[in-house]
């Protein structure tokens, strides 16, 4: 419980984090907001804004770990906050699950003010009656969205326990999310990056149209195994390097 | 008391130390003195958990750092400046250290006195100098008010005030009981500071001794460490 307090307090006080969460709440409301008002509102309204919004979660993650290997500046090149983390926590794997635990609370708290404000503004702007209606349904898909961004989170987390710098994992998985799809382009010819983890975990809240049906549970799962797989692959590569 | 036995690392085809053994005991500043790149570092890292050993040991009181369940009350230490993260600020880095440990804020700001750098606390440790930033990580270091304290090249790069004040402080450390480990590549500054001198060379301990056996023939302690590591390289 104590790393997980300092892990906690860790997260709070790095102003790039506060970014983090600043982008994940405004991309997507201020992209509800553009769509709710000049477009005609359908199944996915929302649910593709908190697509896009993810890219909050992903920074989240990645800048939980990816800051522990931050150089402290030109007069001293080597000086790095892991060293410090380590020598206050000896066990790598019960840090490693500390951290893990406060970027899915963090993570999760985002998402769900994210959610709550995406669907206030949609039904704020739209006209009466055609916004989603507020069933199991709609509820169901906003659970998969959270469990979207968490997951997203952890998947930058641990790819940035292996390059222990954030910069690749963070590019590559934001301009995925925002920029160029490009699991999504792959999987027009390739059916098997369907099962590429954010692409099957986006079945959880949002139709993807690429030609091959999966369950949103399903999806869930496939998404939900890589990132398992990697974070196992990241603690044991943790736990037995040098830093 | 910190021990190292047979202590050998290698990476790759390349030693990197070979059969390092001495001992830093308490009430005592143990000077751990070497050329860039003799591998004084790496020793530390590996006392402190951070790298792994080849061979050999380096335990803290008889263990692995690595198997302490409160390493901050055994050692602290301070590597390469100041171990925080340049965006945060100096209070907020020492309060999550504080909470790894289990102890409140009240010890924080008592720490930030103690190192004097409670106006700074405020402030981003990307605006500190060099000597702040040392600053805060020794009062990192000094938390969980640990048995030993291990320092990486604690006046490098620091103005003579700096390293008085450093030199003042370990001594006053050592009074204490704790157990100093200090490596430095300069000679001059600490023949005052130390008790016990380990010298090392290209990964070897060349001596390792008492300020007086080491010094004993020669004018000064910078004498005894060229004549030393010289003297190998012939």
């Amino acid at each position: 419980m104590r790393t997980l307090r300092s892990e906690l307090s860790k997260l709070a006080s790095l102003p790039f984090v506060w970014i983090a969460f600043a982008a994940g709440f405004i991309v997507p409301v201020g992209i509800s907001v553009l769509t709710s008002l000049t477009s005609t509102p359908g199944e996915n309204t929302g649910f593709s804004e908190l697509a896009i919004g993810v890219v909050g979660a992903i920074v989240l993650g990645v800048a939980a770990i990816g800051s522990e290997y931050t150089t402290e500046g030109e007069e001293s090149a080597s000086g790095r906050q892991i060293t410090t983390t380590l020598t206050a926590t000896t066990s790598r794997t019960r840090l490693l699950i500390a951290k893990i635990v406060a970027v899915v609370i963090a993570t999760a708290f985002l998402a769900v003010l994210a959610i709550a404000a995406v669907f206030a503004t949609v039904s704020l702007l739209v006209e009466d009656g055609a916004a989603p209606p507020l069933d199991a349904d709609t509820l169901g898909r906003m659970g998969g969205a959270l469990v979207y961004w968490v997951l997203m989170a952890l998947l930058g987390f641990g790819l940035t326990v292996l390059t222990r710098n954030g910069i690749i994992p963070m590019a590559v998985l934001v301009a995925n999310s925002s920029a160029v799809t490009v699991t999504y382009l792959l999987a027009q010819s390739i059916p098997a990056a369907n099962y590429l983890p954010d692409l099957a975990g986006m079945r959880m809240f949002t139709t993807v149209e690429t030609g091959v049906h999966m369950a949103p549970l399903t999806g869930g799962f496939v998404m939900a195994a890589w990132v398992v797989a990697l974070l196992v692959t990241a603690t044991a590569v943790f736990s037995r390097r040098d830093v | 008391m910190l021990t190292f036995n047979e202590l050998s690392k290698r990476r790759g085809a390349q030693d990197i130390l070979t059969d390092i053994s001495f001992q830093a005991k308490p009430g005592r500043v143990t000077g751990f003195l070497g050329p860039n790149g003799a591998g004084k570092s790496s020793t530390l890292r590996i006392l402190l958990g951070l790298d792994s050993a080849t061979s050999g040991t380096a335990l803290v009181d008889g263990r692995d750092f690595r198997t302490l369940r409160d390493p901050l009350r055994k050692v602290g230490a301070v590597l390469d400046g100041s171990g925080a993260h340049r965006s945060r600020t100096g209070r907020a880095h020492l309060r999550w250290v504080a909470r790894a440990a289990g102890i409140g804020n009240q010890r924080v700001e008592e720490l930030l006195e103690t190192v004097g750098i409670s106006e700074a606390a405020g402030k981003r440790v990307s605006t500190y100098s060099l000597g702040m930033g040392r600053r805060l990580g020794l009062a990192a270091a000094l938390l969980a008010d640990p048995e030993a304290l291990v320092l990486d090249e604690p006046v490098n790069g620091l103005d003579p005030e700096g390293i008085r004040w450093i030199r003042l402080f370990l001594r006053d450390q050592a009074k204490q009981g704790r157990t100093v480990l200090l490596s430095s590549h300069l000679m001059g500054e600490l023949s005052e500071t130390v008790d016990d001198v380990v010298i090392i060379r290209k990964g070897r301990i060349v001596a390792n001794g008492t300020l007086e056996e080491i010094t004993g023939g020669h004018p000064n302690l910078e004498s005894a460490f060229f004549a030393l590591t010289d003297e190998v390289s012939r």
